[in-house]
C-alpha cells in the first residue's frame, strides 16, 4: 500500500498544511491563470486584479431577478490569485479547524467564498475587498513556505496586531470565516441549528426548555 | 384583449387590486387586471427550505436584492431599474420600495394581520390632532372579520378587551401558534413592567383550512409560499379570481394615466408595455386604481386635461397630500439567560407568535406624545446567515473550539425589538410630480417631500428607552451602538413600507379626493382601493385593512354596475 519513500522526511513540529484545492469550475480557473500571468509580467510582489489575459472578466452582479429555487453561480470573476487563496485557506483553518465530526473551514469551501465575496461588484463587498486581499498579501509571506511554528506565530500574533489595518482584516475575515461556515448544513450541525424541516404543527418548546427559562427568571427575579 | 368588453380596469396586483378583482369577479363583472411587473408564480418560484450556503453572498442583501438574495421581490428594492424617483432639496429622507410582479408587495411583506381599532378611525375627535375617517371602527368590522376568514390569520386567543386592540369574533382566527422560547422569556418581563402580551395576527394558516394548505412551520414567509399557507395575493386571491373566468390579467403594463372622455368620465386608462416599450390604451366602463399609494397618486397627478390641468381630482390639490409611513426603529439585545439552552426548533410559523400592543392610550399626555406603537419581536435560533459573528462581543478572538464553543452557548440568545408606531399627517409630507425627471418612457416621475413631526421623534425616542429598559430587565445587554435621540433613531421616510395617504377618503371635494367607498369626487366611474384612501396611520401594518377596504369599496362598485349607475 505505502509507496517507498526516497529520503527520509525532516521532523517537523507540525505537519505542513495540505496545499488549499479549490472548489472551482474550470472558467474560474482559467481567469486565475490569466490574472497570475500578468502579475509576472509586472513583477514579483506585484498583484493585478486587471482583466484575465484572453478574455473579458465580468464584473457585474447578478441583476434584480436571479433565479431563487436553483441559484446560478454568481457570475462575476474571481479575483484572487492561488497565493492568496492558500493564504486564505491556511487562516480559515487556524480560525475554524476541523474537530470531531465538524470539518474545517477549508473543506467546506470558505476560502472560495471569501473569493467570491472579494470579486462581488456590490458596495459592501467592494468596501470590504482592499481590507481582505491587502491582509492576505501580508499575510502571505509569514504563513506560507515557513516553517511550521512560524506559520504558527504569524497567526497567533494576527488578532492581538498593533496596527488597525491588520485588526481590520482580521476582524472582517474571522467575521467572513465565521457567517460562511455556519450557513452550510455542517455549520448547522455544529452550532445546533435543527429547523428548516416541514413540520404538521409547531408544539412549542420542549418540558426542558421551559424548565431552563423558570430558572433563570428566578435568578432575574421574574 | 381588445375585442372584450370590460366592467372595470384595476390597475395593480396587490392587496388593494387582488381583493377588488376577486370580488369583481366573483360577483361576475368583466376585469382587466393591469400589473406593471411581471408575471410571478409562488408555485414555482419560491425558493422553500433552500439554505444561505447555495446563494450568491449567502444570500446577504445587495442593491440587486435588497432584502437579502432569497427576498420574494422581483425587478424592485429601494429603486426600480429606469423607473426613478427623486426626494426635494431640503427634505428629510425618504425611500420608495417597489416591486416589480404580479402580486406586488403581499408576496414578500411580513404577514402582520392587526385590525385598526375604534380610536384609529376618530383621531382629531380623540386628540383634535389629525383627521377623522368618513367610517367608524364598526362599519368596517364585518368586513375584517370577511377578510380574515378568508386569508387566513392565525393568533385567536380568549377576548383579552384591550383599549383599542380588537378582538376579532369567534370564528374569524385560526389558534395561535405557542410562543417560543424567546417569546416567553420577554412575555415575562413585559408582564412584570404592566405591559400586555398577546398572540400575534398573522396572515398564516396556523391550522385547518378549508381549501389550504397548512404552514409547515418552517422556512421563511419573505421568501413567498409554494404551498400557498400563507397570505399572497397571488396564492389566496388571483387564482380563484382567474377561475371565474371573469379576469383577465396583463403584466408588464405600466400605467401613466387615466382616460378621460369628454363629459368628464373615465373611459379606460393608458399605459406602457415595459418590455417593447409600445404604448397602449384600453376601455372599461369604470377604472381602479390600486397601485399603491405613491404609483396611484402619480397617475392621478400624470392624467391632465383641460378640465383638470394640475391632475385628475386635483382640483382642491389634494392629490399627493398626507403622506404617511409607520414610525420604526429597532433595538437589539444579547441575553446570557438563554445561553445554552437546549436545540429547539425555532423556526415558528413565520410571523411572531406574541407581540406587545400598544399599552399607553390613557398615559399620551403624562408620555409627551399623542400616539402609540407595539412592538414586534424577532429573536429564538433561526437559521444561521452571516452575521453569526455578530453573537460574539466586538473585543472576542477566540478560534478553534474556543470559537465553537462560544456561538453554540450563544446561538438563540439575541432578540431584535422593534417598534412600529403611529404617525400624524402633516403637511411637509407629500408627494407631486418632478418638473424635469422622467422615467425610461418619458412619463413625469414622483418628488418626495418628508418631515417627521415631534409627535413621532418623542415617541421613537419612548420606543428606545422601552427597549433598553426591558433588555436590561432581561438582565441582557443591547448590542452595537443604541441611539437615543428620537430625531437620529427614527427610521427614514417609507422605510416601513407602510406609504398610505396621498388620495384620501373623505367627507366631501374638498377634504378629500374620494369618498367612504374609493369612489373618486371628480370622477364617478374612477376608484381608489389601495392604501392611498387612508386617512390616518395607526400602528397597525396596513394590509389587512387595505384588504378590508378594498372588499368593502369593491362590493359598493358592483352595487354601482348593477344599478347601471357606471
Amino acid at each position: 500500500m505505502s509507496q517507498p519513500l526516497k529520503t527520509q522526511p525532516p521532523p517537523a513540529p507540525e505537519p505542513e498544511p495540505e496545499a488549499y484545492v479549490a472548489k472551482i469550475d474550470r472558467r474560474t480557473a482559467l481567469a486565475w491563470v490569466g490574472v497570475v500571468g500578468a502579475a509576472t509580467a509586472v513583477g514579483a510582489g506585484v498583484v493585478v486584479y486587471g482583466p484575465k489575459m484572453g478574455g473579458q472578466r465580468v464584473t457585474h452582479g447578478y441583476g434584480t431577478d436571479p433565479k431563487l429555487t436553483k441559484p446560478e453561480k454568481a457570475p462575476w470573476s474571481r479575483i484572487m490569485i492561488p497565493a492568496q487563496l492558500q493564504t486564505a485557506a491556511i487562516l480559515a483553518d487556524f480560525i475554524l479547524p476541523a474537530s470531531g465530526s465538524a470539518p474545517s473551514a477549508s473543506s467546506l469551501g470558505v476560502p472560495d467564498f471569501i473569493d467570491e465575496w472579494v470579486s462581488a461588484p456590490y458596495p459592501d463587498q467592494l468596501k470590504d475587498r482592499p481590507v481582505i486581499l491587502n491582509g492576505l498579501n501580508a499575510l502571505s509571506g509569514k504563513v506560507l513556505k515557513v516553517a511550521a511554528a512560524e506559520r504558527a506565530a504569524a497567526l497567533t500574533a494576527l488578532p492581538a496586531a498593533a496596527d488597525a489595518a491588520t485588526r481590520a482584516f482580521w476582524k472582517k475575515f474571522r467575521h467572513l470565516t465565521i457567517g460562511a461556515y455556519y450557513t452550510t448544513e455542517a455549520g448547522f450541525k455544529d452550532i445546533g441549528y435543527i429547523g428548516n424541516v416541514p413540520r404538521t404543527s409547531d408544539p412549542g418548546p420542549s418540558a426542558e426548555v421551559k424548565a431552563a427559562l423558570e430558572a433563570a427568571f428566578k435568578k432575574l427575579g421574574l | 384583449m381588445a375585442s372584450q368588453s370590460y366592467d372595470a380596469i384595476i390597475v395593480g396586483s396587490g392587496a388593494g387590486g387582488g381583493m377588488s378583482a376577486y370580488h369583481l369577479a366573483k360577483s361576475g363583472l368583466k376585469v382587466l387586471m393591469l400589473e406593471a411587473g411581471r408575471n410571478y408564480d409562488p408555485r414555482v418560484e419560491t425558493p422553500m427550505f433552500n439554505i444561505n450556503a447555495d446563494a450568491p453572498l449567502r444570500g446577504v442583501g445587495t442593491p440587486d436584492k435588497p432584502f437579502g438574495f432569497y427576498d420574494a421581490t422581483v425587478d424592485g428594492g429601494w429603486q426600480v431599474p429606469n423607473e426613478p424617483y427623486t426626494v426635494a432639496e431640503g427634505s428629510e429622507p425618504f425611500t420608495w420600495w417597489r416591486p416589480r410582479m404580479l402580486g406586488g408587495r403581499t408576496n414578500h411583506w411580513g404577514r402582520i394581520a392587526l385590525r385598526f381599532g375604534p380610536l384609529d378611525f376618530k383621531p382629531r375627535s380623540r386628540d383634535g390632532l389629525g383627521y377623522d375617517w368618513p367610517i367608524t371602527y364598526d362599519e368596517l368590522a364585518p368586513w375584517y372579520d370577511r377578510t380574515e376568514k378568508l386569508i387566513g390569520v392565525s393568533g385567536a386567543y380568549p377576548p383579552q378587551n384591550l383599549l383599542n386592540t380588537p378582538d376579532s369574533p369567534p370564528g374569524c382566527l385560526m389558534e395561535a401558534a405557542p410562543p417560543r422560547a424567546f417569546e416567553i422569556f420577554y412575555g415575562r418581563a413585559f408582564k412584570a413592567m404592566g405591559i400586555p402580551v398577546i398572540p400575534m395576527h398573522g396572515a398564516v394558516v396556523s391550522g385547518k383550512m378549508e381549501g389550504r394548505n397548512t404552514c409547515l412551520f418552517a422556512t421563511p414567509c419573505g421568501r413567498g409560499c409554494a404551498i400557498g399557507a400563507n397570505f399572497q395575493s397571488t396564492t389566496v386571491l388571483l387564482p380563484p379570481a382567474m377561475a371565474t373566468g371573469n379576469l383577465t390579467i396583463r403584466t408588464n403594463a405600466l400605467v401613466y394615466q387615466v382616460d378621460l372622455d369628454k363629459a368628464g368620465k373615465a373611459t379606460g386608462v393608458s399605459f406602457v408595455d415595459r418590455k417593447t416599450g409600445e404604448h397602449h390604451s384600453v376601455t372599461a366602463k369604470s377604472v381602479v386604481l390600486a397601485a399603491g399609494s405613491g404609483e396611484t397618486a402619480r397617475i392621478l397627478l400624470n392624467s391632465k386635461s383641460s378640465k383638470f390641468p394640475d391632475g385628475l381630482c386635483n382640483t382642491h390639490g389634494m392629490v399627493g397630500r398626507y403622506l404617511m409611513d409607520s414610525v420604526g426603529l429597532g433595538v437589539s439585545g444579547q441575553f446570557p439567560a438563554l445561553e445554552g439552552l437546549p436545540p429547539t426548533n425555532d423556526d415558528g410559523q413565520g410571523t411572531q407568535h406574541t407581540y406587545i400592543p400598544w399599552w399607553g392610550y390613557e398615559k399620551q399626555k403624562e408620555l409627551g406624545f399623542p400616539r402609540g406603537y407595539h412592538i414586534e419581536i424577532g429573536g429564538g435560533r433561526h437559521m444561521p446567515s452571516m452575521g453569526m459573528a455578530g453573537l460574539l462581543r466586538d473585543d472576542e478572538a477566540s478560534v478553534g473550539d474556543d470559537l465553537r464553543a462560544k456561538l453554540r452557548n450563544k446561538f438563540g440568545s439575541t432578540i431584535g425589538f422593534d417598534g412600529r408606531g403611529e404617525m400624524i399627517p402633516n403637511d411637509d409630507c407629500y408627494c407631486e410630480l418632478d418638473p424635469k425627471v422622467k422615467d425610461k418612457w418619458g412619463i413625469p416621475v414622483l418628488r418626495f417631500h418628508w418631515k417627521w413631526g415631534e409627535s413621532e421623534t418623542n415617541q421613537a425616542a419612548h420606543m428606545v428607552k422601552t427597549f433598553l429598559a426591558v433588555i436590561d430587565r432581561l438582565g441582557g445587554k443591547p448590542l452595537g451602538h443604541v441611539e437615543t435621540d428620537g430625531k437620529k433613531a427614527i427610521s427614514k421616510g417609507g422605510e416601513m413600507i407602510h406609504e398610505i395617504g396621498t388620495a384620501r377618503m373623505g367627507h366631501n371635494d374638498t377634504d378629500s379626493v374620494v369618498n367612504q367607498f374609493g369612489q373618486s369626487w371628480a370622477v364617478p366611474n374612477l376608484f381608489v382601493m389601495d392604501g392611498a384612501v387612508m386617512v390616518s396611520s395607526p400602528d397597525k401594518n396596513p394590509t389587512l385593512s387595505i384588504l378590508a377596504l378594498a372588499w368593502r369599496s369593491a362590493d359598493n362598485l358592483v352595487t354601482l354596475a348593477r344599478q347601471g349607475a357606471l
